[in-house]
């Protein structure tokens, strides 16, 4: 029992000695996780139109000032100019949308049609410049006298509108234990990774095997260090989400317990991972490629920045089942909507067959020397 | 009564707990007929010799000649493919760790961890012989006293072999191991080398040591063998060698002085270790 503690406490100390490693499991994380959680990717950014003024007659500049939202919060960012100029830009992408505002705009006795081209690309905004477009219109028009009777509307109806606080912890919600999930990765399967092969290409491994103790003693003092180092992350990256980012983890004391047993179990598993490439390895300059390999493409596959949806759907159908993938599924569900343990069984179930496959074929392939 | 007080007085505080476990009805080191094969390489073929308990053992020979393999099958570290190896009355190859319980070994190539201090290193060692040991006591035997906190990389190469001893020392070894512990040091740190082998020596620790440097076998060696490419080729007392090769005729074509090269050297430079 000395032997195991004294082995682990070893380990644990040279960790937080080690200013590099350090660096790469908590403060890079950190840093990646403060950057993009301070971009807001949720703020709603209005629609740049182009507006060709025909007329230029109080009715249209009434009609303009009016597209710009009305004091509240900005639903269209506008700006004029001539017809080549602003289609010109709507080419460009510099604008989203043109409108022409016809020179008889509002005349009495004249149908105003104001045309509308827009960006084929940009649905969305074409939509929103769209439905602005046709309230503004309706709204001007049953106000002004200019405008003919037998043009303004006849039926009347009414919108009521009330606010609802959302519950959605929107990007930073979802960026959080992506987060933490992505260094639990990194720090398992690097964090074993350089320290196994230093400790075998450069003769710490066989200088311990002179002494009367079992490879397996040694290993067992790696894989406690770095599971703590594991779960160590966990709480820094998501206390700082919590205090810095103003995340919310769960409903109450449960959802961290439910986070460390899915941070326990993901740094088991790459762990392995890091033990499988180690004790293939004979030198960090084999060993180091094939851990990029594999860490990689996991970070931006897996979901852990950006939802997979964008992604083509061969791609999500091979992300679902990547390791990362259910790490940073499971701590999303658990951290964000406090959910059961039970609920997300099939990502438990993907965990563990991972990590019983990794760790048996550690156990065939590691070499010591 | 009379019988009681006519025992042995009992034996002294400062002996090695190991020393007591030395099996004295049979030698320290018992090696037979070892061999080991690295593909189309025979590195060891049929080596046997014996060292007696107390005995400073030399292994001498060029590079590749099995010297370090034959050790290294000695200290349980590689299997050999064939032979017996018994040391202080354990077979090596029936029970490895009972033999890495009782003996020290000095690596050619091995380092320790980086990031924890040389105290710490030795503490770490001793529990994993599942010893208590007095740190600051075995630091003091190598002269790295004042290298206590420092970590492993910046230290010198001299250093660094005196911790791989001070490491060797943490469980009172019966049998240690130096394979090369000269190689790459300068005259002044080679010198406190000798003098820390002959401490170990004194202590009643048998050493086997290997070496490409004969002054060094001809001061600290009780014993040497000479191998050449896996085979032991002559094995004695170094005065009985050189007897021997007199014996047949040979004369150095250099006059033999009362003083050497290095001696010059230490006389200029002095003895104290140049190392910060």
């Amino acid at each position: 029992m000395r032997l195991y503690t004294s082995l682990i406490l070893a380990s644990l100390k040279m960790y937080f000695r080690d200013k590099q490693a350090l660096f790469w499991s908590l403060f890079f994380p950190l840093l990646i996780m403060v950057i993009f959680g301070m971009m807001n990717f949720d703020r709603f950014s209005p629609p740049e139109v182009g507006v060709v003024d025909g007329s230029n007659n109080p009715a249209s500049q009434a009609f303009i000032a009016q597209l710009k939202g009305d004091g509240g919060e900005k639903l269209l960012a506008t700006k004029t100019g001539t017809r080549d100029q602003m289609f010109a830009e709507l080419k460009k992408g510099d604008v989203d949308a043109v409108l022409e505002i016809p020179a008889d705009f509002a005349a009495p006795g004249r149908i105003s049609a104001v045309r509308m081209s827009y960006d084929s690309r940009k649905p969305q905004e074409r939509g929103i410049t769209s439905s602005i477009l046709q309230g503004t219109l309706e709204r001007q028009f049953q106000q002004i006298e200019q405008v003919p009777d037998q043009y303004k509307l006849d039926s009347r109806f009414s919108v009521s509108q009330a606010e609802v606080e959302g519950k959605g912890q929107g990007y930073k919600g979802f960026l959080v234990p992506g987060v933490a999930a992505m260094a639990i990765m990194q720090g398992g399967l690097f964090g074993v990774v350089f320290t196994i092969v230093a400790y075998k290409s450069r003769g710490i491994l066989r200088r311990l095997k002179a002494a009367p103790i079992k490879p397996s003693h040694v290993l067992t003092g790696q894989i406690v260090t770095r599971l703590t180092v594991s779960l160590l992350q966990t709480y820094v990256l998501l206390a700082v989400g919590v205090l810095l980012l103003r995340v919310t983890i769960g409903e109450n004391f449960l959802a961290w317990i439910n986070l460390s047993i899915f941070a326990a179990l993901g740094g088991a598993l790459f762990i392995a991972m890091g033990l499988v490439i180690s004790g293939w390895a004979k030198s960090e300059d084999t060993a180091a490629p094939v851990a990029n390999v594999i860490a990689l493409p996991m970070m931006f596959l897996s979901g852990v920045f950006f939802p997979t949806t964008a992604m083509p759907d061969w791609v999500q159908t091979v992300s679902q089942f990547l390791p990362l993938t259910y790490l940073a599924d499971g701590m999303r569900a658990v951290a964000l909507d406090g959910a059961s343990l039970g609920s997300q069984w099939p990502e438990l179930t993907g965990l563990v067959a991972w990590t019983a496959g990794t760790f048996l074929l550690a156990t065939r392939i590691f070499k010591w020397e | 009564m009379a019988t009681l007080t006519s025992q042995p007085a009992a034996a002294p505080k400062q002996t090695p707990a190991n020393r007591d476990k030395r099996n004295v009805s049979g030698p320290a080191i018992i090696a037979r007929d070892l061999k080991k094969r690295y593909g189309e390489l025979q590195a060891v073929d049929g080596v046997s010799f014996e060292v007696a308990h107390g005995e400073v053992f030399g292994m001498l020979g060029p590079n590749g000649a099995g010297k370090t393999t034959t050790v290294e099958i000695l200290e349980g570290l590689r299997k050999a493919d064939s032979g017996t190896a018994v040391i202080n009355g354990i077979d090596v190859f029936k029970d490895p760790d009972g033999v890495k319980k009782i003996t020290g070994v000095q690596l050619q190539t091995s380092a320790f961890f980086d990031h924890l201090t040389i105290a710490e290193i030795v503490t770490l060692y001793g529990d994993l012989y599942g010893r208590r040991v007095n740190t600051n006591k075995i630091l003091e035997m190598v002269e790295l006293t004042d290298k206590a906190k420092s970590y492993y990389k910046p230290l010198s190469g001299g250093q660094k072999q005196r911790l791989s001893i001070a490491v060797a020392l943490v469980n009172d070894p019966v049998v240690m191991f130096l394979d090369e512990p000269t190689t790459g040091l300068d005259p002044q740190s080679r010198r406190h080398m000798w003098e820390l082998v002959q401490k170990i020596k004194a202590s009643g620790t048998t050493v086997v040591l290997t070496t490409h440097y004969m002054e060094e076998a001809e001061e600290l060696c009780d014993r040497v063998a000479v191998m050449d490419k896996g085979k032991i080729v002559a094995i004695d007392s170094p005065g009985a060698l050189i007897d021997t090769l007199l014996g047949t005729g040979f004369k150095n074509e250099r006059k033999a002085r009362a003083a050497t090269l290095e001696d010059v050297f230490i006389t200029l430079t002095g003895h104290a270790l140049r190392e910060t």
